[in-house]
């Protein structure tokens, strides 16, 4: 017995997953060749977040929880470069830790070697270890590790030895980076750049001791809105629209008029922020870049959804009225 | 960094990238070998990290302790004293290796149970650290403070004490949001709610309207996922089609 | 064991702390010696002490923490301050010995995620020596596995003992086992990973299509939802309607329709019923969490670490 032919609206709601897949690999990969600026409409978080590391004190040093790796780089590698570069451009020191993967380190090791090679080729000045900033590495037992922090952060990373310029191994706080820092509240800021819960570690010790902004993944940044709403943290990027949002920022400023306009590309709710663009260095890159695929993607997504759910209809109304 | 080498590293990426995809058509042995080499790989980075990342700067370093030795004065001065007795931990810590062993992995419960217990000892304190201000900034004001207006005015024109003024004002359109937002956690709350029976039409209904707001909140967070998978899968792409071929053409077309 | 080994820098117990010298070396083996005989003490504790044993070291170290968030905290505390009192020699104490408690659950939790590592290495082994099933790929992980440690390590040692002028930190001056580490850690494991995580895009896509179908309100609502949220991060889309709305309004800022941009809307969705209700849901996870946490630490959590 033959089976009975499959109507367009079954078939419709049947397609193999690998064509899906094929689809999926065809289209992002080709819209990565087209290069378009997109016009966007920075989320508010990510405005807050900018609007913190644009204005904080360039003498004070800046703290970095990474913690990520390269399984989420499309994200998170965007964050931290961003936040490189406007660190470096700022000509603020910081500290990098990590206390997620054991990873971390060295997958925030090669990216920050990125920028500085970067930056050497478009003459800009390269961060020098001890001096400019401090590798710390990985803290296994990240609720324990961040409790110490917070407690007295002297304690918590004394005896940790990094070299100085002459190569000899010190400890931390005898160099310049971390000298001035006596209470974890004296760094002016600390950038979680995270894939995972450590976001949550973070505000559970150490919010009201030291201003907390995030960068974090798409996935993370639902769990993190709860915090921007109460408040606990300064701002932050969500997924690639944070990194975008930066990286838009970055070229266009913040209630920056260019001459000739009535109004700035990104306002901002505060009318005494003005912050101009960022004009040495790279400002557009991999949130720029990614962009665009991400908007193919996500329109993909909509458009199956949609699909399957139309052609369950479409069949379903057949089936009735046969 | 040497070009040629450069080229290869790409070029062993890509090659185990699109092995571990193979999945995607279906399970095939080039998967299942590159499966097995990431495992082994990343079991041996993490022996690897065990004495770099962790032991030697948070046991070693702190046990031995630090000093600073002057290059001309030959001096030596102390940074920070070394504490011997961290090498009691290492025992401890092993203890947890009697887990395989019949007689003794009651043992490797004392090291675990060091850890857990820290862990909960944090508890008291982390909870209110991070639901105190959640729980003040759910408390949203409800009751508008004048009626001038139904939204709130532009005011980015205005001199600034009227923009204060505006600011300070609670319109009648942002009360209804917040009370939006208060019913919405109330009701998602009261889903949670299992110590008695949700009896009695009020109960009932915001039990279900506890049900359907949450699905607002599962929703957000797929979207937020799917972004995120979605940028992981067009980084790859990005690897390939541009990182690789980028480096393939200088390699061999010398641009 | 907290006691013993709480010291305030700089001033240090000269017993506990030690100058950094070739001596101290002598201390740190002591200390593990005394560590291996306490072992082996345990050891031959009979079976009905052993509950006691594991619950006191819990109750212990979760005492730590709670007494520490109980004690008066020693307020604007310098280097060279003094306590006055025995509550501020409670809270200099506590203050001085929580870095070192960090340090207790730094290391033991590293030596305990290397369990993982030493079981995976025993199943692959195993499965070797009795040639079962798929052993050939065992042998790959196993080979993989010894070929990062080596490699790992001798990296490690080059950069770390025979580098003091830090000329590796530069790629120009690497040598084969620089390469051969840079090549197994970001050509290999960096890009696997990625490409593991890369591929649920393709499952999410694929489920999304077959299951994510409007069959009751629930689904409805949060189908909805979910593509307001994404249709919000697509910048192009939501500035494209922005400029149709200001088309509406004439650019007028005030003009009520403004309120009808994608981003506010997305914006009020998010603020007002997204952030509460994944509020609620997280705050019973969080007080479940302070449940467990209380069960754990007095030892009514049976299965948990008690015997």
């Amino acid at each position: 017995m033959s089976k009975p032919e499959k109507s367009f609206w079954e078939k419709a709601q049947a397609i193999d997953r690998r064509v899906l897949y094929a689809v999926l690999i065809v289209c992002t990969a080709i819209s990565l060749f087209f290069k378009t600026e997109i016009p966007v409409n920075p989320d508010d978080s990510s405005k807050d977040l900018y609007v913190s590391l644009m204005t904080i004190d360039p003498n004070k040093t800046v703290l970095i929880e990474s913690d990520w790796t390269n399984s989420t780089r499309g994200e998170s590698a965007g964050h931290f470069e961003a936040l490189m570069r406007i660190l470096m451009n700022r000509n603020i020191k910081f500290v990098l830790y990590s206390i997620a993967d054991p990873q971390a380190p060295q997958v925030a090791r090669d990216a920050l070697l990125r920028i500085q090679e970067e930056r050497k080729a478009q003459g800009l000045k390269v961060y020098e270890p001890w001096v400019d900033y401090l590798d710390l590495g990985y803290f296994p037992n990240a609720e324990g590790h961040l409790q110490a922090v917070g407690n007295n952060i002297r304690t918590a990373w004394g005896g940790r030895k990094e070299r100085d310029e002459a190569g000899v191994e010190r400890d931390v706080f005898t160099s310049p980076v971390l000298s001035g820092v006596r209470v974890v509240g004296d760094a002016s800021l600390l950038i979680v750049c995270s894939a995972s819960a450590t976001i949550d570690i973070a505000v559970e010790r150490l919010y009201g001791k030291v201003p907390l902004g995030f960068m974090v993944t798409g996935v993370m940044g639902p769990n993190a809105l709860p915090y921007y709403q109460a408040r606990q943290i300064v701002g932050m990027g969500v997924g690639l629209k944070g990194v975008y949002d930066v990286e838009y920022m970055m070229t266009y400023g913040v209630n920056y008029r260019v001459e000739g306009t009535n109004k700035p590309k990104v306002s901002y709710r505060e009318e005494s922020v003005t912050i101009p663009p960022v004009t040495e260095g790279t400002t557009f890159d991999r949130g720029a870049r990614y962009f665009l695929p991400l908007h193919v993607a996500l329109a993909l997504m909509i458009l199956a959804i949609i699909l399957g759910n139309v052609a369950m209809f479409a069949s379903r109304k057949k089936r009735v009225v046969a | 960094m040497n070009e040629t080498f450069f080229w290869w590293k790409l070029t062993i990426g890509v090659i185990a990238t699109i092995g571990l995809y193979s999945v995607l058509y279906r399970e095939t042995k080039l998967y299942r070998f590159f499966e097995h080499l990431f495992l082994g790989l990343a079991a041996g980075f993490t022996l690897v990290a065990l004495w770099k990342e962790t032991l030697k700067p948070l046991w070693w370093d702190k046990m031995t302790g630090s000093a600073t030795i002057d290059p001309i004065t030959n001096v030596s001065t102390m940074d920070a004293p070394g504490y011997w007795v961290y090498g009691f931990l290492l025992p401890i810590g092993l203890m947890g290796y009697l887990v395989f062993t019949k007689r003794h992995n009651w043992m490797s419960r004392i090291p675990i149970g060091v850890i857990l217990g820290f862990w909960s000892g944090q508890q008291v304190q982390i909870w209110w650290n991070r639901w105190g201000a959640q729980i003040y900034s759910s408390m949203q004001p409800v009751w508008p403070t004048t009626t001038d207006s139904f939204t709130r005015p532009y005011s980015a024109d205005l001199p600034a004490p009227e923009q204060a003024y505006i600011a300070a004002q609670l319109y009648p359109s942002q009360a209804i949001s917040n009370l939006i937002f208060v019913i919405t956690i109330l009701a998602a709350l009261s889903y949670f709610f299992f110590s008695f029976d949700m009896k009695g039409r009020l109960l009932k209904g915001s039990n279900t309207l506890g049900r359907w707001l949450l699905m607002i909140g599962f929703g957000a967070i797929f979207g937020s996922t799917v972004m995120a998978r979605f940028v992981l899968e067009i980084d790859r792409m990005s690897y390939i089609f541009v990182e690789w071929m980028d480096q393939t053409g200088k390699m061999f077309g010398g641009g | 064991m907290i006691e013993l080994i709480a010291q305030a820098a700089p001033e240090f117990n000269p017993f506990w702390g030690t100058e950094p010298s070739p001596e101290a070396i002598w201390k740190i083996f002591a200390a593990i010696a005394v560590g291996i005989v306490f072992m082996f003490l345990l050891m031959r504790v009979p079976t009905r002490s052993r509950r006691s044993i594991v619950m006191t070291f819990t109750f212990l170290s979760g005492a730590f923490y709670v007494v520490y968030y109980l004690w008066p905290e020693p307020i604007n505390r310098g280097p060279n301050d003094a306590p006055s009192g025995f509550v501020d020699a409670g809270g200099f104490f506590l203050q001085d010995a929580l870095p070192k408690v960090a340090d207790i659950a730094n290391v033991l939790t590293y030596l305990l995620l290397c369990l993982g590592i030493y079981s995976l290495t025993r199943i692959h082994l195993g499965r070797v020596v009795k040639k079962q099933k798929d052993w050939s790929f065992s042998v790959v992980l196993l080979i993989a596995m010894v070929a990062m440690i080596a490699v790992g390590y001798w990296d490690y040692i080059l950069k770390e003992f025979n580098d003091p002028d830090k000329l590796l930190t530069k790629a120009e001056n690497w040598g084969g086992v620089n390469y051969a580490y840079d090549m197994l850690f970001d050509g290999l494991i960096q890009q696997m990973d990625a490409a593991m995580f890369s591929m649920i895009a393709f499952f999410i896509l694929s489920a999304a299509y077959r299951a994510f179908r409007i069959r009751s309100i629930e689904a409805t609502v949060m189908m909805a939802s979910a593509i307001l949220l994404m249709v919000s991060l697509m910048g192009a889309v939501d500035y494209q309607w922005s400029e149709i709305i200001k088309g509406w309004t004439n650019d007028q800022p005030g003009n009520f329709l403004n309120n009808f941009n994608l981003s506010e809307v997305a914006g009020w969705v998010k603020n007002n019923l997204q952030i509460p209700s994944i509020r609620a849901l997280e705050f019973g996870v969080g007080l479940g969490a302070l449940a467990m946490g209380l069960r754990i630490w007095l030892g009514l959590e049976r299965g948990g670490v008690s015997v």
